[in-house]
């Protein structure tokens, strides 16, 4: 094994371990044991818990960044890409606790910021983009997809926290709703959700 | 009966606003009982007579300065007109909460991912803001401001709005300012509650 494999091991591991237990609760011997390695080799690595956990938390932002080009036709494609951020039960599910965790952390540690502010641009050109190719004749793509992406969370938060007054799907049909109220559209005939 | 006089009517609320500031500092896990204690002018069993967990501290420390916060809100309302000038007030005043208010509220998120009790309060919490957005939205539908809308829904809407965007404030996005959020939040206002797109400054 290199030295490469075993240190995003350890990452892999920690990402995990930061979702099931929380970030305040991981322990380093359990991500050496989740890793296969031992805890003199995470130390190696990483010179402090606290350098782990935020290169951990980098880590698994840096594949969460990776934005699919989802095709299909654009009203399809940006219904898909809110899907994406939504925390939909299994992985994306699990990437929701590792973003509410970045929150807290990055408010607490300065240091994490800039990760932080890098995957809110990235989302953003993401969702600005999609708007501008839709070409839906709007000005102020930028301004729909920051509002976008804050209603994602503000209520992607309340649907991972199991609010009965926010299942997933109705998450998901206000953030669609409001939308394509932005982009012009007629909510009921384009959107394809119950709302 | 004991004739010793009580100081709890003082040590409650002392120790829970400096239950706050250590939260927000130091995080749930992170908050020893005696900090608090210290922070507070009182002992460690002098809190934990009040309160038997750290996650009580959190819960505690954030009702009261609910109950602070809507308290100075309704007076506040009181003094304004129109149920419209009252929702915009109720956008400026939220994530212009600062810092050390939002973070614990995360720590409240976080704590309610993995316990079911603190989950619970959050709800409650939830509950109160969105009945306070949905009560101005009722005042100016009854005063004929506001279109037709169902109040309950846009509450959680424009809640859930300010929550994305006030975890953006704390985090210190640098596109991401007051005004910008303020603007966001009255835009919907507008579309939602079908008014004109007339405004009084911001």
């Amino acid at each position: 094994m290199t030295d490469r494999s075993a240190r995003e091991r350890i990452l892999d591991a920690a990402v995990l371990r930061i979702a099931s237990d929380g970030i305040d609760a991981v322990r380093i011997a359990r991500i050496a044991m989740d890793a296969r390695v031992s805890t003199a080799l995470v130390h190696y690595h990483f010179a402090t818990r606290e350098a782990l956990l935020a290169e951990a938390l980098e880590h698994s932002y840096e594949s969460a960044g990776d934005v699919p080009d989802l095709g299909g036709d654009p009203v399809t494609r940006l219904k898909a890409m809110i899907d994406q951020c939504l925390p939909l039960p299994g992985e994306l599910e699990r990437d929701w606790v590792l973003w509410v965790e970045l929150w807290l952390r990055a408010v607490r540690h300065p240091e994490l910021r800039p990760t932080a502010a890098k995957l809110y641009a990235r989302m953003k050109a993401w969702f600005k983009t999609a708007i501008e190719a839709g070409e839906f004749g709007v000005t102020d793509a930028g301004a729909i997809a920051d509002r976008t992406l804050a209603l994602i969370d503000g209520l992607g938060l309340r649907a991972l926290l199991g609010d009965p007054e926010m299942p997933l799907e109705r998450a998901r049909a206000e953030v669609w709703h409001a939308l394509a109220g932005d982009l012009g559209l007629r909510d009921g005939a384009a959107s394809g959700y119950v709302h | 009966m004991s004739p010793r006089p009580t100081t709890g009517h003082v040590r409650r609320p002392a120790i829970l606003t400096a239950a706050a500031a250590v939260i927000a500092e130091r995080g749930v896990i992170g908050t020893r009982i005696a900090d608090v204690a210290e922070r507070a002018g009182t002992s460690a069993p002098g809190v934990l007579y009040w309160f038997a967990t750290k996650d009580e501290l959190l819960t505690e420390a954030l009702a009261f300065s609910d109950d602070r916060f809507y308290a100075e809100l309704s007076e506040q309302l009181a003094k304004l007109g129109s149920a419209r000038e009252r929702l915009e007030r109720l956008v400026e005043v939220w994530p212009s909460e600062g810092d050390s208010e939002t973070v614990l509220w995360m720590e409240l998120w976080v704590r309610a991912l993995r316990d079911p009790a603190v989950n619970a309060t959050r709800a409650q919490f939830d509950a109160r803001w969105r009945a306070a957005i949905a009560d101005v939205v009722r005042e100016g539908q009854m005063a004929g401001e506001f279109g037709e809308e169902d109040p309950e829904a846009f509450a959680l809407t424009l809640g859930a709005l300010m929550d994305g965007f006030a975890i953006q404030l704390a985090l210190r996005d640098p596109a991401v300012t007051p005004e910008l959020v303020k603007g966001h939040c009255m835009a919907l206002v507008e579309e939602r509650l079908g008014l004109e797109g007339v405004t009084d400054g911001g």
